[in-house]
């Protein structure tokens, strides 16, 4: 008896499929998830479908004439372009420079903070300051403070007998990609500091205390000990920053403008260009695509090399 | 249960009715209201054609308000126009327009810059005034090189809201420091004077602007005065640069390229002047941190920044080498095509009318019958006649053009016969992507 009783639903089930409340239970569910799956259709699949179809597509604001499919022409186009291979390699530079300095900057931050010291508090939430001014206004100020006329910095080189003459940093061929880098990293570096100082703060000081005891120097306590434990959010943070840095758009021009003769124009630059400069879309979509597809198969090849060392 | 549904209903009903009213356009034609006597007032409404006007006013200041009064002034005389004023930057401008004309929502006029004239026009977008300009009774006052240089194959395509001349404005004092009595009339003159006030002073001899929106306003005149010009319509109606074709042409071109190198080697500019913009280059000036730059009227009115500084600032024709020319800022008011065009020709019109132009643009009017006897004003319009203007062509990728071709000379060192080729290639390019390219 007992047994056609719990029997009884499943045959239900698999004659009519599923209840009336499931069904019901279902729709609703459907209901809930709705608005996502709509914003997510307008706000990203449509843009980014409509990128993808316009790369392929002979679209310029300023020449209606020539319209209609162009097949790979576009991307020909951007990648034959005077200036590309600079605005790619501007990128890599800006980016690999960027990060590594703002984890081993953040690095030795945050070990100084998780030091007892006096004022360890305050010194905390100072340093955070940088990571809150807004982009544009950290900006401007660094490139006041970097203009040779009356700027700060120069000013004190000079002061200092560091330089003879001041340096105009940002209108020079060979210093400006690498200024704003310096910018970038003062004001990034915070972020990681935070982070990685609520990662020390996890590690286990038993353990380090263990390796000191045992004879373990400073330096391999930090690399055999600390450092391990530190990889997930370090990775993490990288990871992070990697995409944030190299998709970034305002603080290059803010201060630069890509410039000078596009001595730090970065991809993102380059894409403003063509859509907010030239008018010419199908050129923008392309080498949109193009950089959507580079920072794809970066991930993709570093998630197979991850999972190929886990399975060893 | 059934409440709440009908609740839920209404309430989505009202948020779409409510959002699909925030993005429908508004309709051209409004009402206006009047007001009757006798102590009751009654509303009369009466069909109106509304014009929308896009102006790059400053509002505070007092030509800003003069403006915004004087358009005021003609709403309230037409009863059947209501003038929808828009303060917008000539920054923020360009986009929207270039947005609202592929969008098929354009306002009825604008200002606008005259590197936009060629652009606007290929895009089809510009009314053509030339019935309404042929019948207006003061077309004879404005100059006629203005008018050509706003014509396009016989057609009147915008008109002139103001002129923007530029002339050599150079602190007296500071040359007389040096013992100059007169400003350089030629490069050579200019160069060797860059010497002498380096010496005597310590200051620089001149400013120029390496970079941004004025560079190619500098180069195209620098150009101009060595009798070339950027692009030449040819017989196909299209246009092309044509330096490469012509040694003569490609040698003077790298002259002027030459120019730009010799006022950087022989610290007549300030080394960091290679990549100022225009901001920098006014502002060392006002500040008379330099003693010449080639500039505009525009400078008069930042005087009050540096009162005792300015004090000295006299005005002459700038220096040149074969002809004299100066680069010629006609800043258009852009008329586009549209429902109103009687309407819009009205409003256009009034702005271009004595009375208006007395008001608003005093010593910079486009009007022969409107020029000051005294002062700047009169210094500067004495140069309209050798002004040049860009052609009437797309300029977007010409003037980044212009503006890299400065910092090959000068920041990367190219020679300047290299530069002179890799421009007039560039030129040639950005006419073929914008459709322009003349095939001969």
């Amino acid at each position: 008896m007992r047994q056609l009783e719990l029997e009884r639903p499943t045959k239900i089930k698999r004659k009519f499929g599923m209840t009336l409340r499931e069904k019901r239970i279902k729709r609703v569910a459907y209901l809930f998830v709705l608005p996502a799956v709509l914003f997510f259709l307008a706000m990203n699949a449509y843009p980014l479908v409509t990128v993808l179809w316009d790369s392929f597509q002979y679209k310029n604001l300023m020449n209606k004439a020539l319209s209609g499919w162009a097949g790979l022409a576009n991307y020909t186009e951007v990648i034959h372009n005077e200036y590309f291979r600079k605005a790619l390699w501007n990128t890599v530079v800006w980016t690999v420079l960027s990060v590594a300095g703002e984890y081993v900057l953040g690095l030795i931050s945050a070990f100084a903070l998780n030091q007892k010291i006096k004022g360890r508090t305050v010194f905390r939430a100072i340093i955070i300051v940088p990571w809150v001014v807004p982009i544009v206004v950290a900006g401007l100020t660094w490139t006041w403070m970097l203009t040779p006329d009356y700027g700060i910095i120069n000013l004190w080189l000079v002061k200092l007998h560091i330089l003879d003459e001041p340096v105009y940093w940002l209108g020079e061929l060979d210093t400006a990609l690498l200024t704003v880098v310096f910018v970038n990293i003062w004001r990034s570096f915070p972020f990681f500091t935070i982070s990685l100082l609520a990662g020390l703060q996890s590690v286990s000081r038993d353990i380090v205390e263990a390796a000191a005891i045992d004879g373990a120097g400073v330096r391999k306590r930090f690399f055999y000990i600390v450092l391990p434990q530190l990889k997930t959010v370090s990775l993490t943070m990288i990871f992070i920053h990697v995409i944030w840095t190299a998709i970034n758009f305002d603080f290059i021009w803010v201060m630069t403008e890509g410039g000078p003769l596009y001595s730090s124009e970065t991809l993102p630059i380059m894409i403003y260009r063509y859509a907010m400069q030239d008018y010419n879309f199908g050129n923008a979509s392309a080498l949109a695509s193009l950089m959507l597809g580079f920072m794809m198969a970066c991930f993709v090849i570093y998630y197979m090399m991850t999972v190929k060392k886990n399975r060893r | 249960m059934k409440a709440t549904k009908r609740m839920s209903a209404l309430t989505a009903a009202v948020l779409l009715t409510t959002a699909l009213s925030a993005c429908g356009s508004s309709d051209d034609s409004t009402s206006k209201e009047s007001t009757s006597t006798e102590g009751s007032t009654t509303t009369t409404k009466q069909e109106t054609v509304k014009l929308d006007f896009w102006a790059a006013l400053d509002p505070s200041t007092d030509e800003g308000k003069n403006i915004q009064a004087k358009v005021k002034e003609f709403d309230d005389a037409h009863a059947d126009i209501d003038v929808n004023l828009q303060v917008i930057s000539y920054d923020v401008m360009h986009d929207k327009l270039v947005a609202a004309i592929n969008a098929g929502d354009t306002p009825d006029l604008s200002w606008g810059l005259s590197e936009w004239f060629g652009e606007l026009n290929n895009m089809d977008a510009l009314a053509d005034l030339t019935p309404y300009v042929d019948k207006w009774a003061d077309k004879g006052n404005i100059y006629p090189n203005v008018m050509e240089a706003l014509t396009i194959d016989g057609k009147v395509k915008a008109l002139p809201n103001y002129l923007g001349i530029r002339a050599l404005l150079y602190h007296e004092d500071i040359l007389k420091a040096a013992g100059l009595t007169e400003p350089p009339k030629t490069w050579d003159e200019l160069i060797a004077a860059g010497a002498t006030i380096k010496e005597k002073t310590g200051k620089e001899a001149f400013g120029i602007a390496g970079a941004g929106v004025r560079s190619p306003q500098e180069l195209i005149m620098y150009l101009a005065q060595n009798g070339l010009t950027l692009a030449d319509k040819q017989a196909d109606g299209k246009y092309k640069n044509t330096w490469q074709d012509n040694p003569d042409q490609l040698a003077k071109a790298a002259e002027v390229f030459k120019f730009y190198q010799d006022l950087l080697s022989s610290k007549t500019i300030k080394a960091d002047a290679k990549t100022w913009g225009w901001e920098e280059e006014d502002q060392n000036f006002v500040l008379a941190q330099y003693a010449m730059v080639v500039d505009g009227m525009w400078i008069e009115g930042r005087s009050s920044e540096n009162p005792d500084g300015m004090k000295d600032v006299k005005v002459a024709a700038p220096p040149s080498k074969a002809t004299p020319a100066t680069f010629m800022e006609i800043a258009p008011l852009y008329v586009y095509k549209s429902e109103h065009p009687d309407q819009a020709w009205e409003l256009a019109s009034f702005l271009l009318g004595a009375d208006y132009q007395q008001v608003v643009n005093p010593g910079k009017s486009a009007r022969s019958d409107q020029q000051v006897d005294s002062g700047w004003g009169k210094d500067f319009m004495a140069l309209a006649e050798q002004g040049v203007v860009f052609p009437a062509v797309s300029l977007g990728g010409i003037t980044k053009a212009m503006e890299d071709s400065l910092a090959r000379a000068m920041l990367k060192n190219d020679s300047p016969e290299d530069v002179a080729k890799w421009l007039s290639g560039a030129i040639n390019d950005s006419l073929k992507k914008t459709g322009e390219l003349s095939a001969s």
